[in-house]
């Protein structure tokens, strides 16, 4: 990003990959519920938490993303039994992982949000916006083409 | 050593002969002065060929699993009651057969398809410090004895000490005894600095965010993607690796630097809790990227995190392909 576009206004965008069975479910509880989130995050929604390949979380990053969020299911409480539980341990690896390698460990979240915590979402979303903002825009691994 | 290898030729030819494995994989003399090369064994009366030492590079893992697989894609034409299995007899260091013990937990192939001739290991040479000690001279003539490597390049003769050469991995390895074997060559070697082993890494987690991101870009930049790192590395075994595939295509091929960091980062994070540290990669690599610095870490998280280390022993399942229920829980955010 130029400094030109930074003055003009910067707002971070920020890849929000979650489960199918909570935190979709959760954001959708949100919305209905009409509570307030900063409209920054771009929801995919996957399966499982243990469906998303680390890859993504990289790519998203690679791609421009200024900063990826990652929810599913509490653990225990997992659609498919224990996706989530797997994720975990991959996430744990990946977010030190990322972390070492100089990526700024604010850019990569990981919680857990069930179905009926929309106000929790709200929040989640709220405080990795503000997490992102303060980072400010991504310039490491990002594609400069 | 000439006992170690007088034992392995012995013990390779009685398992030849015997029919109870079809090939030896081991090490024999290269074409080039103070080089080894893997060699294949069918017939007994060639055991003469192996050689035992410190130039012995290759992670002998990465043949074992090949020359089943292919078997195995060939015995698809036959009628399955005319299959037959071929068994594999390697000569293993520690670091191959934690690469075996990996396999096996993997379910590569099964433990009776493979026949391990464990030997002590004291290390092996980097061909870059050795490169790097004869002033980048060419080596014409050398030989190796017991303790100490003589080069002899246009300059003159040079008596090296092999431990001023040993590779940074042997230098503080943990597991120079094989953790599983058949039959076992030798007296156990002598423990290396293991205590060492997270020397680097804990260096690097004390620089700045920005100081690390620098020297991995620049590392980074040094690579050609050659994938010299994958082909030599026991752990890469996919059939098609992501960077070959194109639908989605992954990775771009193309002259981009964050390419280039992100075929980096997904190939050392796909050996999170699966390297063993054999320094194959290091070793091939024409470049001279850094990646044991990187490869490390995961080995050291794996460690911290969930107390495992790769393939020491058949019991400790690869960290990513297990959980508990309780774990590693302050990585979550709670707003």
């Amino acid at each position: 990003m130029s400094e030109k576009q930074e003055k003009a206004g910067w707002d971070p965008k920020i890849v929000a990959i979650v489960c199918n069975w909570c935190t979709y479910a959760g954001a959708d509880l949100a919305g209905i519920s009409r509570i307030q989130y900063p409209p920054n995050v771009r929801i995919v929604r996957v399966p499982c938490t243990g469906r998303i390949n680390p890859f993504y979380i990289v790519r998203a990053l690679q791609e421009g993303a200024d900063g990826v969020l990652v929810s599913g299911c509490h653990p225990g409480e997992c659609h498919y039994l224990t996706g989530n539980l797997c994720a975990r341990r991959k996430f744990a690896m990946l977010k030190r992982f990322l972390d070492y390698l100089g990526v700024e460990a604010d850019r990569t979240t990981f919680t857990w949000c069930s179905a009926s915590e929309g106000e929790r979402f709200a929040k989640v979303v709220r405080g990795v916006t503000e997490k992102v903002r303060s980072v400010g825009p991504a310039k490491k691994l990002v594609k400069s083409l | 050593m000439e006992a170690i290898e007088r034992k392995l030729r012995e013990e390779a030819k009685k398992l030849l002969e015997e029919k109870k494995v079809d090939v030896i994989i081991g090490y024999e003399a290269g074409t080039l002065p103070l080089t080894m090369t893997p060699t294949f064994i069918t017939d007994p009366s060639e055991v003469e060929k192996l050689v035992w030492n410190s130039l012995c590079i290759h992670n002998l893992a990465k043949y074992v699993h090949d020359v089943i697989s292919q078997h195995r894609v060939a015995q698809k034409r036959l009628k399955p009651e005319n299959r037959t299995k071929k068994i594999v007899g390697v000569i293993g260091r520690g670091c191959t057969t934690r690469s075996i013990v990996l396999h096996l937990q993997e379910r590569q192939y099964t433990r009776e398809e493979v026949v391990i001739v464990g030997v002590p290991c004291q290390g092996y040479v980097d061909k870059k410090k050795l490169a790097e000690l004869v002033g980048g001279q060419e080596i014409t003539a050398g030989t190796i004895s017991e303790g100490h490597i003589l080069a002899v390049t246009a300059k003159g003769e040079r008596k090296i000490p092999i431990l001023d050469v040993l590779a940074d991995n042997c230098l503080t390895c943990r597991f120079n005894n094989p953790v599983l074997s058949d039959i076992t060559i030798g007296e156990p070697a002598p423990p290396m600095k293991a205590e060492e082993e997270y020397k680097e890494v804990n260096a690097f987690e004390q620089l700045s965010s920005d100081e690390r991101w620098a020297y991995f870009e620049r590392e980074m930049a040094k690579c050609i993607r050659c994938y010299a790192c994958r082909q030599a590395c026991p752990s890469c075994y996919c059939p098609e690796c992501f960077v070959e595939q194109s639908r989605p295509q992954w990775v771009g091929i193309g002259g981009e630097a964050s390419d280039t960091q992100v075929f980096q980062i997904m190939r050392i994070f796909h050996m999170a809790g699966r390297c063993v540290d054999c320094g194959s990669c290091v070793a091939v690599c024409p470049m001279g990227v850094d990646l044991r610095k990187f490869l490390k870490k995961l080995d050291k998280d794996a460690f911290e995190l969930f107390g495992s280390r790769v393939g020491a022993s058949m019991d400790d399942p690869p960290i990513l392909s297990t959980f508990k229920e309780h774990e590693c829980e302050d990585f979550i955010y709670n707003p």
